[in-house]
């Protein structure tokens, strides 16, 4: 008895085939757009690099604002001859303290030492006659409101030098990252605008370019979606080729500017570290790229057919 | 195809029926600008028939064959093709209409940059029929016309001829029951003409309904078969017999 042999579905083969078919005509397309592809390309490529160099910019920059402190946070640092311990207890009982860490003046004058990338501690000391800094606390309020209603009444007690919080400092910077992300939005939509606005005069030179195949397939019958489907394809293409050039000359930058931070003193180092992407945001930024770019391609490709599809 | 002419005299009386190929009932096409229009046009075909369709230049042969494969609308009366009302059809079912009927046009319409196999596989191919199909369809619809040999020619390599018969069998690979052919023989000498004719006569043998534009009339006395003219907007059917 002859063994069965392995048939391929009828759906699987129907399905192969379109693809097959939608594979070649879009590569097909692309061939004949020539230099014009690359027009379209570069001006998505262009355009997915300021957006996610703005958007890898506003995450950097909250990065480092959070480096620098957090919102909820008051240094308070005491007088020379004042205890952080004896503090810890008087404090911790105002009610909007959520957490206080001491910070004894030898650790503090090691981390300073240590920033400004000296390592012979006893030599330093030994240098001014004595340890310079002086005890501090920081503290976590239960809320950003409570901040400087709570920095006041730590200031009003005996024994405290100064009290700081970055709240200013922080929403000067916030404003700052504000201002420059409504611009870098700007700039963006305009671009988005003028990508889509290539990507459709390209893809309809495209059909024009191929009416008389396109006039032959209407007449023996291929459906609007078969015939200008390998065009939007192509329009994806573009966003797709515009989204992989572009995160790959990200990519580069970011690591050409943290190599240049990395060869700085200690603080700067730090800075530089600030700038590191935390692993969930490497992995959503080529996705937020291929994602928009995808959208861009689709959207500029429908504008190109839709005129020729309605007749 | 005597049997036709006595169906188009009754032509007027024959009621909606989903058994003819084609069907026209008070068709009215007009075009305002051109003052050219078709008027009252009534016609019916059944599998099988052979029609030819004769008139001077602009009187509207090719616009009747538009208005058949749903290229036009009419502005008045019914197109039937299989039954289904053509001027009711849009998009994806107007495309499904197409694949049963095979057009042939006076200019070929082939495309330049490809081989003679890859302008016939490409009707196939629009319409998603899978690699292998497409191979066993080719030869024998590249035999019939007798452009098997030539079937890796590019149409700037053939003669006029042997383009139209190129063309014939990209209309028929998609084995439709209905060709239309619009001057078919417009741009070939008298020996080519009769070659191209003869396929479509070997095509309706086979039990394919033909309608041929033409304004041959050497043309149309090599054949008995009926002739619908085209005079003044309305449509007059002659018996082959009279044509003869």
């Amino acid at each position: 008895m002859p063994s069965p042999r392995f048939q391929v579905p009828e759906r699987l083969k129907l399905v192969s085939t379109k693809l097959s078919y939608l594979l070649q005509e879009t590569l097909r397309g692309l061939r004949r757009g020539g230099w014009m592809n690359w027009a379209a390309i570069s001006t998505v490529t262009v355009l997915l690099f300021l957006l996610g160099v703005s958007l890898q910019t506003s995450w950097q920059v909250s990065g480092v604002l959070n480096r620098l402190g957090s919102r909820f946070e008051v240094a308070v640092y005491l007088q020379p001859e004042t205890s952080g311990q004896e503090f810890q207890s008087q404090i911790a009982q105002f009610p909007d303290v959520s957490s206080i860490e001491v910070i004894p003046k030898e650790q503090a004058w090691q981390d300073l030492l240590a920033d400004l990338g000296t390592t012979d501690i006893v030599g330093a000391t030994e240098g001014l006659g004595e340890n310079p800094l002086v005890d501090a606390l920081k503290i976590q309020a239960k809320s950003a409101v409570a901040v400087p209603s709570l920095a006041r009444q730590i200031a009003r007690l005996r024994g405290v030098e100064n009290v700081q919080y970055l709240d200013e400092a922080l929403k000067h910077l916030t404003q700052l990252n504000r201002g420059f992300s409504q611009i870098s939005l700007g700039i963006i939509a305009l671009l988005t605008l003028t990508a889509i606005a290539v990507i459709t005069t390209t893809i309809r030179l495209i059909v024009v370019a191929r009416n008389q195949e396109i006039e032959v397939m209407k007449l023996v019958g291929a459906t609007t979606s078969w015939i200008y489907l390998p065009f939007i394809l192509q329009g994806i293409t573009f966003g797709l080729v515009g989204a992989l050039i572009s995160w790959g000359l990200i990519v580069v930058t970011r690591q050409f500017i943290q190599a240049a931070f990395a060869q700085q003193p200690s603080f700067l180092r730090a800075l530089g570290e600030g700038l590191q992407l935390t692993p969930w945001q490497t992995m959503v930024l080529p996705l937020i790229l291929v994602g928009f770019g995808s959208i861009v391609g689709i959207i500029g490709s429908l504008f190109a057919v839709r005129r020729f599809a309605s007749k | 195809m005597s049997s036709t002419f006595q169906r188009l005299q009754a032509q007027v009386e024959t009621p909606v029926n989903d058994h003819y190929t084609v069907q026209l009932r008070s068709v009215c096409k007009v075009y305002p600008q051109t003052r050219f229009s078709l008027l009252d046009i009534n016609l019916t075909l059944r599998q099988g028939d052979f029609l030819f369709v004769t008139g001077a230049s602009g009187a509207g042969k090719t616009t009747l064959m538009k208005l058949i494969y749903g290229a036009e609308r009419a502005d008045r009366g019914e197109v039937r093709v299989a039954g289904t009302n053509v001027g009711l059809l849009k998009g994806n079912r107007l495309s499904h209409l197409r694949r049963k009927l095979g057009v042939v046009f006076q200019d070929y319409k082939l495309i330049p940059r490809w081989t003679v196999s890859e302008n016939v596989a490409f009707v196939l191919r629009s319409q998603g029929v899978p690699k292998a199909e497409i191979e066993r369809r080719l030869q024998p619809t590249l035999k019939l016309v007798g452009l098997q040999k030539r079937a890796d020619c590019f149409p700037s390599q053939l003669s006029g001829g042997e383009q139209q018969r190129a063309s014939i069998a990209r209309a028929i690979v998609g084995s439709p029951k209905l060709l239309l052919a619009d001057e078919p023989t417009g741009n070939l000498d008298q020996d080519n003409a009769l070659q191209v004719l003869e396929i479509l006569k070997k095509l309706n043998s086979l039990g394919i309904t033909v309608v041929i534009t033409t304004h041959d009339m050497g043309l149309i006395q090599t054949v008995k078969a009926p002739v619908a003219q085209l005079d003044s907007g309305r449509l007059q059917v002659v018996p082959a017999e009279q044509v003869l």
